[in-house]
């Protein structure tokens, strides 16, 4: 990269040509230049006037346009006005004075006039203690107004702009960061400006109002306390809190969080979590984090979590019982089993649980590593041709040329997945991508709402995802491609269905020559925050399908909801003689099991994911445990230790290291290199806090991502020939329909549903299915009816939504909205009316 | 004499057949017939600076836009919202084929897909005559494709404004025409740059009065149009006279031919009553006030022009000369002014928002009687601090009548915070229409 | 609707512009004519008729003057009370207009027909005292000419009701 010399104070620095002023201060010659209305992630707009600097460049004559020289020197022309830093890039032989008395004297009048409108309530503030103006009052402020109380304008101070963000007018400072953020950042303008001059105000008038499912970061990035939400709001002072850097457990994108944690009343003085904050990653999830990671933490404390280990005694009843009782009893059960032993894990596991997991497993003779929900194929794929090391969806754009036409780019191609409500910060930098002029292909079989942000959308028939890549124009546009990372999902398909596409992208990705390359390569929407890692450690979605057909005598149930998610699992479940379940929630399952052992979540103990893009990330201790739940690869160990006396294992970073030389995946992830950190760019850390709060700055580390195959060198899957679509179609037979299970990011998961049930009840759906007009038309369905659907036995309730959605023949079916399972993989059944029964 | 009023010799000449009869729509032909740069060097020739304000060379802006850039517009200035200005109203209700011309010679000369005229929405009747004189000459084929058989093709728009003066300043104004806040950009990119101007494509904006002088220019030539006025001011100005006068009005008056004296005396026929002048706001609310101390103050005798305005420490601006007499209580017009800005400030840079709003509250309590002689002091700090740190224009615009009146005319604030109330006087209702007091112009000197 | 009242001026409207953001000032007008001031009905029309969410118009509304966020009387006057007008009496021509108007503290009449408010320059400081009603200039003013337009409004109202 070209670079340029400035002069910041006097003092010379190497910098990136065109380099923002601020962040070339801040990073290059470690001061800072103050700012409100600048935000690194988006536009400047000059709006505050707080970065005001000195502004000097080299003189040069007009007519010849050699440069001024001053007894050898450059002549510096100085700009007799004060300018703003963050407006300005730098360039050769710029001067640039931070700190100059014409400079502090330019920044106290303007911190002046913030605080001539701005309220007296830092006290109770949630921002006080992290606020950027506070701050800044302190080091640059006059100290006493100058305004009469009087003269001050009041305004409302409980705005609702959502039903979990409050503005409070007064203490807004129009910097227009969250209306910027919503428009650039998310691509949903439901913030504006109203009236103008001082009257002027952030407002919303959409419908539904502030209801992204990014809301949140607009409170991190507010420079004051103008935006709280209804979450945290007075519910504690920066300084009472202790941050613990962890890892959302919601979804494959793994996204860097902190969890703002205190001592508190509520809890009986126990730890719990306040608040959860982004935390930087610029190669996961920048500085964002969706909703459902900022406000569905509240199951890590719910008082109806399993707190005890229960065993089922004679005659069936469950009872509670103690650790000593219940593991021996699974020990001996496994060890009986003469190797009929399988396991099925939950998706959200760690590593080390999954590790421990197979061990137990494996102990006992067995071969079957189950993957929950089984919903889909290929990861081993994507150890193959996954997208290479260092990748970044933040460095996917185009180029363009003097007109603005783009000559060069790179392609992101999203297929058979509802990206934003399987993986929404993936959502939010994909159309960041475009943005930048990367060419953004969406195909699915209907329509979803990534296509406002593509450049080209694709419709394939239901089932036959893998056809997009014999659409001529949709490979020419991908093979042209600078870099190509495809994102798959497995929407509207089978597991063969989904295996067909991932082979086919990933034949694709090889002939053209996407693989093995940074930014260049495969992901997937799996479900759940640790599939990859599962799947490195041997768990497979087609082993729990095996499972299903001939279950084991004993099957080992690690943190799934086996029965709300899968309709068919009573049946099968039946049939297995002892199950032993791990479980968060004292579930359906539990009740069916010989024992049940209460396992702590990830905000009760040390542990990594390794996320959709093959990242191993570490989370730490963010409270104590609830009741006497033990961490699952604890509980694990002693069983294994019952059934092969093993040596006990001490700590999460033990079991890891065992991985790293047991399991080859793993061999680079020792806890000590998965917390190493780097200082990145955009540097928004550091003590300023201009750019959002404490909890930004990463200490938690970067994580290790695992090397795909094709960079190793090694085979890859290339050359298997696509699968024939029809072996991977469901048979419909007259007067059913295609029942296609589709992900809402709200939900009523056990992971979720103690926010969902309170904090954000009216948020989450109501039951609901999506209906094609034609078919609505032959079952005589109206919009808005209670409709029933039946499939192999088992039968919902949901509200129909008549609309464009659904492929006509097909039916939406949202998983896990219903109080009882609704179908997990896509099957043909049918849909009616529910008369409502007039009882006289 | 009248090259932009020139209804004042032409009765009619709003009509097009008028218009074409007395030499309307010659230049455009003429300039279609010669070089896109002929054109820029032949207004770039005449000096002719931009009469919305700023002031700056004409020609020197149209050469701005790359000539190889696919997609330019023109952009006509038509917001007049400047308090004590109302000038563009009555070239673009009597002479409106003028300006129409004048803005197509400036497409031909940018190689401009398309006007765009953006006028202020008080002017709505403005509006629908312009439109219709637009319609006319579309029909005619001065508009439209291949105009006078040539490549040039170019359609002419009527923009309505809906009540925002800060849509007058260049960029507010193209923001606001892309339909969003019309709040200043941050520059650069300049409209003339590309990514800087409307739709984000080299844009000149001019205003009404600029581009009205234009035709005249190409007709006569730039050597004939600089015979009249002075080296830095040539051509003629426009000065909307008003406030306590007896014959307030639009005066066409040549540069540098008159004086303060005769614009106020021989054109406006004096003071109201016959009372002594106080104080003059030469360019608006916008401009420094100049103090006259009664009628035979020599300051008076200033020169009309931009070079000469500026010795008195003010400007000539968009030359809005608004007239106090004796009984005004210059507080009280800061007052007044200051609520305008306060009013008309976009509330984008904090300077400007909050300053704005502070020099307001803190002028009501100094009227008020109710404030202490340290907010004299206060307030003219306050205004200081907004000085040179606003993201436009307005914010200095604003600071200025309080520093300027407090400069010239302490002892009236200082009656304000001695608690001796002043009465503010205003004369009668006064009347006379404006075209009488146009046709009263005479020709001062010249031919 | 919107679309099927002025189906013309609004595909005449787009065809000016080359975004149809370009449109939404021209269109908001258009809502007020309709409604009789910008309510959320027009906000939502306009913007789906302008591929914009409805709260990028609502900031539009709000930040122009002339565009009304709560109802107002039939006949909306304008007088100019800025420096100019003011030196020839324009703010005693206001308050007895008001007056005169039996106008509340948000300037409506009490027979609700009149909204009458004091604004900045309107560009005819050369005739005032002056106002505008409905954004047609009336100028050279005082208060027996003003009570003359006011009556001829009334009569107006009462012979067209619409
Ligand atoms: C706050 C502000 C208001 C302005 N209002 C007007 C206006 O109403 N009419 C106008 O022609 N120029 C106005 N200007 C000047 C314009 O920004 C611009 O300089 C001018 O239109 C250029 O045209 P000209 O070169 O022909 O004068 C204003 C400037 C500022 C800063
Ligand atoms: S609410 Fe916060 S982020 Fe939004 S404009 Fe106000 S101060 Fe800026
Ligand atoms: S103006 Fe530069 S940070 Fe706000």
């Amino acid at each position: 990269m070209a670079t340029v010399t400035v002069f910041i104070d006097e003092k010379p620095y190497e910098v990136p040509a065109g380099m923002n002023l601020v962040q070339a201060v801040k990073e290059f010659a470690d001061t800072d230049v103050p700012v409100f209305c600048y935000h690194p992630k988006m536009k400047p707009v000059g709006m505050c006037r707080m970065c005001l600097v000195e502004l000097g460049t080299p003189m040069h004559d007009r007519a010849t346009g050699e440069a001024v020289m001053e007894n050898g020197q450059p002549k510096i022309g100085w700009n007799p006005k004060l300018q703003t830093a963050c407006t300005s890039n730098v360039s050769e032989g710029l001067r640039v004075r931070t700190s100059s008395a014409l400079v502090e004297d330019g920044r106290k009048n303007i911190v002046e006039f913030l605080l001539s409108s701005h309220p007296l309530d830092c006290p109770i503030c949630d921002k006080g203690g992290e606020c950027p103006l506070q701050n800044l009052t302190m080091e640059h402020g006059a100290g006493t107004s100058r305004m009469m109380f009087e003269d001050k304008i009041h305004l409302d101070k409980h705005v609702p702009l959502g039903d979990l963000i409050y503005l409070d007018e007064e203490r807004c400072i129009q910097c227009g960061r969250c209306v910027r953020f919503q428009d650039e950042v998310v691509g949903d303008p439901v913030l504006g400006f109203h009236e103008r001059g001082r009257t002027l105000q952030i407002v919303t008038v959409s419908d539904p109002p502030f209801d992204t499912y990014f809301s949140g970061n607009t409170t991190d990035i507010c420079p004051v306390g103008a935006l709280t939400t209804s979450d945290f709001r007075f519910g504690a002072r920066p300084w009472e809190l202790t941050n613990v850097p962890t890892i959302c457990p919601h979804c494959p994108v793994g996204c860097n969080i902190t969890a703002s944690t205190r001592l508190d009343r509520e809890a009986g003085g126990k730890t719990i979590i306040k608040r959860m904050m982004p935390r930087q990653n610029e190669a996961v999830n920048e500085i964002w984090m969706c909703d459902k990671g900022r406000f569905g933490h509240h199951f890590t404390r719910s008082q109806d979590r399993l707190m005890q280990p229960m065993i089922r005694r004679a005659g069936g009843a469950q009872m509670l019982s103690n650790w000593g009782e219940v593991l021996t009893a699974a020990a001996q059960a496994i060890k009986g089993a003469e190797g009929s032993v399988a396991a099925l894990a939950g998706s959200g596991i760690s590593n080390e649980d999954g590790y421990l997991l197979r061990q137990v497993v494996t102990a006992a003779g067995g071969v079957r590593l189950g993957m929950w929900k089984p919903t889909h194929a290929g990861a081993e794929i994507v150890a193959q041709v996954g997208v290479a090391v260092g990748t970044n969806l933040g460095e996917l754009s185009g180029t363009r040329d003097k007109d603005g036409n783009i000559v060069e780019y790179d392609a992101i191609l999203v297929i058979a997945s509802d990206l934003e409500e399987e993986a929404p910060i993936w959502r939010l930098r994909v159309k960041q991508a475009a943005d930048r002029g990367a060419r953004v292909i969406v195909a699915n079989a209907r329509p979803t709402r990534m296509d406002d942000f593509a450049s080209g959308t694709f419709r394939y028939d239901v089932g036959n995802a893998a056809s997009t890549f014999a659409h001529g124009q949709v490979r020419d546009d991908l093979a042209k491609a600078r870099n190509l990372v495809i994102i798959a999902g497995a929407e509207g398909l089978t597991l063969e269905g989904s295996h067909a596409l991932m082979q086919a992208a990933a034949d694709f990705l090889t002939q053209t020559g996407h693989v093995g390359k940074v930014n260049n390569g495969l992901m997937a929407t799996f479900p759940g925050a640790n599939w990859m890692g599962l799947s490195y450690l041997g768990f497979t979605p087609q082993a729990t399908h095996e499972i299903a057909a001939n279950p084991p005598k004993v099957l080992i149930v690690a943190q799934a909801d086996v029965l709300y998610d899968d309709p068919t699992a009573a049946e099968w479940l039946s049939k297995v003689e002892t199950v032993i379940s791990l479980s968060l929630f004292p579930d359906e399952l539990t009740t069916h099991a010989a024992v049940a052992l209460p396992v702590q979540s990830f905000a009760e103990r040390d542990g990594s994911f390794t996320n959709g893009e093959r990242r191993v990330q570490r989370f730490y201790t963010a409270h104590n445990p609830l009741g006497e739940a033990l961490p699952m690869w604890t509980a694990l160990s002693r069983i294994l230790e019952r059934v092969n006396d093993a040596r006990p294992k001490l700590s999460a970073a033990a079991v890891m290291l065992e991985m790293t030389s047991a399991i080859p995946a793993f061999a680079g992830s020792r806890y000590t290199e998965l917390s190493k950190v780097v200082r990145q760019s955009p540097d928004v850390g550091g003590t300023d806090m201009y750019y959002g709060g404490t909890a930004y700055k990463n200490t938690g580390g970067l994580g290790v991502q695992i090397a795909s195959a094709a960079e190793s060198g090694s085979a890859l899957a290339s050359g298997v020939t696509m699968v024939d679509v029809e072996t991977t179609a469901v048979n419909v037979a007259s007067g059913e329909v295609l029942i296609i299970p589709t992900t809402t990011l709200y939900n009523r998961e056990q992971t979720f549903r103690p926010s969902a049930e309170n904090l954000m009840e009216l948020r989450v759906p109501a039951p609901f299915v999506e209906v094609n007009a034609a078919d609505a038309e032959k079952y005589a369905i109206a919009d808005g009816d209670m409709v029933e659907i039946s499939a192999n036995g088992m039968s919902v309730r949901a509200k129909a939504h008549v609309n464009g959605a659904a492929p006509q023949g097909t039916i939406l079916l949202p998983r896990n909205l219903a109080e009882t399972a609704s179908p997990m993989m896509i099957t043909a059944g049918t849909i009616a009316k529910v008369i409502e029964m007039v009882t006289a | 004499m009248n090259i932009i009023f020139r209804e004042v010799d032409i009765p009619n000449i709003h009509e097009l057949d008028v218009y074409v009869q007395n030499g309307g729509y010659a230049a455009l032909k003429k300039a279609v017939g010669m070089t896109r740069a002929d054109v820029i060097n032949e207004v770039k020739a005449s000096n002719l600076r931009g009469r919305g304000g700023a002031g700056f060379p004409t020609g020197v802006k149209w050469s701005f836009i790359p000539q190889d850039n696919p997609i330019n517009y023109v952009v006509v200035n038509a917001d007049e919202s400047e308090t004590g200005t109302f000038k563009d109203r009555q070239i673009m209700e009597n002479n409106p084929h003028q300006l129409i011309e004048g803005a197509l010679i400036c497409a031909y000369a940018i190689k401009a897909a398309a006007v765009y005229i953006y006028i202020r929405g008080e002017y709505w009747d403005v509006g629908d005559s312009l439109e219709q004189a637009i319609a006319d000459a579309q029909a005619q084929h001065y508009i439209g494709d291949g105009i006078f058989g040539s490549e040039f093709s170019c359609p002419v728009y009527v923009h309505l404004g809906a009540g925002a003066y800060i849509c007058g300043e260049e960029s507010a104004l193209l923001e606001s025409l892309e339909g969003k806040l019309g709040q200043p950009r941050v520059r650069p990119p300049f409209p003339a740059n590309k990514g800087g101007g409307l739709y984000g494509e080299p844009t000149v904006i001019n205003n009404v009065e600029t581009l009205a002088n234009v035709p005249y220019i190409i007709a006569n030539g730039a050597a004939e149009y600089k015979k009249m006025g002075t080296e830095g001011s040539t051509g003629t100005k426009i000065f909307c006279l008003s406030g306590h006068v007896e014959k307030p009005g639009n005066y066409e008056l040549e540069f540098g031919k008159s004086t303060l004296r005769d614009l106020i005396y021989t054109q406006g026929g004096g003071i109201k009553g016959g009372r002594q002048i106080k104080g003059i706001l030469p360019s608006g609310g916008s401009g420094p006030v100049i103090r006259v101390n009664g009628n035979d103050d020599a300051i008076l005798d200033t020169p009309l022009t931009y070079e000469d305005l500026q010795k008195t420490g003010s400007i000539l601006g968009s030359a809005s000369v608004i007239i106090m007499d004796e009984t005004v209580d210059m507080t009280w017009v800061a007052s007044k002014v200051t609520k305008f800005f306060s009013h008309e400030s976009c509330g984008k840079c904090t300077p400007c928002r909050e300053g704005t709003y502070w020099l307001d509250k803190t002028i009501d309590r100094i009227m008020m009687g109710v404030a202490k002689p340290s907010d004299v002091d206060l307030i003219h700090n306050v205004a200081n601090n907004m000085k040179g740190v606003t993201l436009c224009a307005l914010g200095e615009f604003a600071a200025n009548p309080i520093l300027f009146t407090i400069k010239h005319f302490p002892e009236d604030f200082q009656a304000h915070v001695n608690g001796v109330q002043q009465p503010i006087a205003t004369t009668a209702p006064q009347r006379g229409a404006r075209t009488t007091t146009a046709a009263t112009v005479a020709a001062p000197g010249g031919d | 609707m919107l679309r099927d009242k002025y189906a013309e001026q609004i595909d005449a409207t787009f065809a000016k512009y080359p975004t149809k953001r370009s449109a939404v000032m021209p269109l908001l007008y258009l809502a007020q004519q309709a409604y009789g001031w910008v309510n959320q009905q027009g906000i939502d029309e306009v913007a789906a008729l302008c591929d914009l969410d409805p709260t990028q118009v609502k900031s539009i509304a709000g930040f122009y003057t002339m565009y009304s966020e709560k109802p107002k009387g039939k006949y909306w006057l304008h007088v100019c009370t800025d420096l100019a007008c003011a030196l020839c009496g324009a703010d005693e021509f206001y308050e007895s207009l008001k007056e005169y108007l039996h106008a509340d503290a948000d300037g409506n009449s009490d027979d609700g027909l009149f909204t009458v408010e004091h604004v900045m320059c309107l560009g005819a400081c050369d005739r005032a005292p002056m106002m505008q009603c409905n954004f047609h200039f009336h100028e050279n003013l005082n208060l027996d000419k003003a009570q003359a337009l006011v009556e001829g409004w009334r009569q107006e109202s009462l012979t067209s009701p619409e």
